[in-house]
């Protein structure tokens, strides 16, 4: 199906190439052979009528010749102009052979009357060669005009009528290329209205293609955005419903797990005061030891999935913690400066925060060998900024980008945000993120010397 | 001293009962009612008015540190103690703020439950030891980076003793007795102290306490 326009234009644009030039081709072939056979006519025309001409001067003279010889008052004249009487035969008789070879049909009768007509005026020239002295006395007179002239007359219309053929000949061979020429001239304008027509068939085919084809193209760039709206929509609705779940999860393990723990480690310690039997004091102090552990654990599992102060107290101290346990767990010191303001921020915007930063000091915990990270939140007008800046060996920001990465940059890209990613190797790095919040005026900074700046202005090191 | 009247807020039942079952070993001690929420413990408090008031922080309907803010609104003679299982400072600082006098980890009741009664019901403080050691490393550890003087060292001797006391929890006029001090005298150290330290109310005072190890 893709396929089908390629293959309909290919074929129409060669066709209709191939039509031009065999059509050009065709035109140019014809007018050269209309042209040669236009001079072979003129040529054939004029070579028959030289020979006409031949044969009608020959018979003149035969004439001219025939009466000096018959004038003559010595045979020996008379004998010189019959020599010549018969080259004057020899030549015309091949004249008329060689013009025998080109006869239209319409010439040959007249042109057996012609030769009839010369072969009986040579034989009755014949005659008189026989005579004797007072013969031609006697005769030739008489023989000169009622012999001669008439049938020279008469031989000279034959020629006459023969040349008019000619003539007529000449006429219809111009007829016939005009005919010739007035086809080539037809037949051109069929090609060229041949073209024209297929040419606007194909440029009316190209264009429908073409536009078949943007139309096509719209509908996927529709379909496309679309789709990218659909899965950005979805992968909002993913971080919510993820966060949601850990929240549940968070909440049921602090609440029910851990609450569970402590009754569990009451009891023991209640039966341990009561000094059991001598077995089971060992027992139930392993039992006390495990349950204590247990607190412990699903507190932090808790914390981990979701520190309970986001929920509680806001951003600030859930940042705080988290600072604290990056500097505990990973070995370098965490730097954290946030106004109280930053509690206030939407649900969605704290969360992306809280979520950015952990995903930054994990990813610095993991590869950057930092012994210091700065991590500033800034109240700006209309938005905030958080930075996450440290002292690690850097990467190439062009050419690392994590799975932590992407799943920053698509939270922050839900909210309206920016992210950015200073970076080079031995440098150190700056995540840089700016979020958009409505009806956010930026802190007056007198308002941080409060009486919790303690918490927004915190540092913690490795223990 | 009388019996000492004690309300157990928690929204666990098994929780409430392991206390229950500590707490009345002590001869002296009587459990007087049982919450199962903030609102709940409110309205049981100020109906029973009861010398101490253990209160769980994650309770439905409105959480401990909420519940201790209007309990100790509304009853001042009942004393509030926090069992929680945060350790985080934030959750220490407001509960304090919300005028809590003690603060005690889950994972530590049978060892400190039983001597924060016995401290919070002589106006004093109580933390378990694991979060006045918490507060304390992070003090030490914020003074390192911050590089700073420890401004404790701008205290006069007899500041340092009014500190003391207001932390432990004592109000100007018994410390004015304790210390053979007019009223107006130990207001005015109390007011130096503040400045000099940078604090702003006696939660304050008495986090800086702990964290400076004044008081445990």
């Amino acid at each position: 199906m893709r396929e089908r326009p390629t293959i309909v234009l290919l074929c129409g644009f060669g066709g209709l190439l191939l039509l031009m030039a065999g059509a050009e081709t065709g035109a140019l072939f014809f007018l050269s052979s209309l042209r040669s056979d236009n001079v072979r006519l003129q040529q054939r025309f004029l070579a028959r009528n030289r020979q006409l001409e031949q044969i009608r001067s020959s018979i003149y003279l035969s004439g001219t010749y025939a009466r000096d010889s018959l004038l003559a008052p010595e045979p020996t004249g008379a004998q010189a102009q019959k020599v010549a009487l018969e080259n004057l035969r020899a030549s015309a008789e091949t004249t008329l052979d060689e013009y025998a070879k080109s006869l239209d049909s319409e010439e040959r009768a007249p042109f057996q009357s012609l030769r009839s007509e010369i072969d009986a005026y040579w034989k009755v020239l014949d005659r008189t060669s026989a005579w004797t002295a007072p013969e031609r006395d006697k005769y030739r007179y008489e023989f000169f005009y009622t012999e001669l002239i008439p049938r020279r007359t008469s031989m000279l219309q034959v020629a006459d009528q023969i040349a008019q053929l000619n003539d007529q000949a000449l006429q219809r061979g111009d007829q016939q290329l005009g005919l010739l020429y007035e086809r080539l001239r037809l037949g051109l304008l069929a090609m060229i209205l041949l073209t024209f027509l297929g040419g606007a068939a194909l440029a009316a085919t190209t264009i429908f293609f073409l536009l078949r084809l943007q139309g096509e193209a719209r509908q996927r760039l529709a379909e496309s955005l679309a789709a990218r709206a659909g899965l950005r929509d979805l992968s909002a609705k993913m971080v919510r419903a993820q966060e949601d779940e850990r929240r549940a999860i968070s909440r049921e393990l602090h609440d029910e797990a851990g609450q569970s723990f402590s009754a569990i480690l009451m009891e023991a310690e209640s039966l341990l005061e009561l000094s059991p039997p001598n077995g089971s004091a060992s027992h139930l102090e392993s039992i006390r030891l495990l349950a204590k552990r247990g607190i412990t654990e699903t507190r932090n599992m808790a914390l981990l999935l979701r520190p309970s102060m986001l929920d509680d107290f806001g951003l600030v101290p859930a940042l705080n913690w988290q600072a604290k346990e990056a500097s505990k767990r990973a070995g370098f010191r965490v730097h954290l400066s946030a106004g109280e303001q930053a509690n206030e921020l939407p649900e969605e915007h704290k969360m992306c925060i809280y979520r950015v930063v952990q995903e930054a000091l994990t990813n610095v915990a993991r590869h950057a060998q930092a012994a210091a990270v700065q991590v500033d939140v800034h109240n700006l007008p209309g938005k905030i900024r958080l930075t996450v800046q440290d002292d690690g060996s850097g990467f190439d920001a062009h050419r690392t980008r994590g799975l932590g990465i992407l799943g920053m940059e698509e939270r922050v890209a839900h909210l309206g945000g920016t992210l950015e990613i200073d970076s080079a190797p031995g440098r150190g790095s700056l995540l840089k993120v700016e979020l958009p919040v409505a009806n956010w005026k930026a802190e007056s900074t007198s308002e941080s010397a409060g009486p919790e700046s303690q918490n927004g202005n915190y540092s913690h090191s490795a223990g | 001293m009388g019996t000492i009247r004690i309300l157990l807020a928690d929204d666990h039942n098994i929780m409430r009962d392991g206390l229950r079952l500590l707490l009345e070993r002590q001869s002296d001690f009587e459990i007087v009612g049982e919450a199962s929420d903030g609102r709940q413990a409110i309205a049981l408090a100020q109906e029973l008015r009861p010398d101490i008031a253990i209160m769980d922080i994650a309770m439905p309907d409105m959480n401990g540190m909420e519940a201790t803010r209007r309990i100790v609104e509304s009853c001042p003679r009942t004393s509030v103690i926090i069992l929680s299982m945060h350790y985080d400072e934030s959750y220490v600082i407001r509960s304090l703020k919300a005028g809590a006098r003690g603060y005690l980890l889950k994972d530590s009741v049978r060892a400190d439950l039983i001597a924060a009664i016995r401290a919070v019901m002589q106006s004093k403080t109580y933390f378990s030891p694991k979060i006045s050691q918490i507060l304390q490393e992070d003090y030490m550890q914020e003074l390192e980076q911050k590089e700073q003087d420890d401004s404790y060292d701008l205290l006069t001797d007899r500041e340092r003793e009014v500190l003391q006391l207001i932390a432990e929890g004592l109000a100007n006029k018994e410390i004015a007795n304790k210390l053979n001090l007019s009223i107006y005298t130990v207001d005015t150290h109390r007011s130096h102290i503040l400045r000099k330290l940078n604090l702003h109310s006696v939660p304050e005072v008495i986090l800086y306490a702990v964290r400076k190890n004044i008081i445990a």
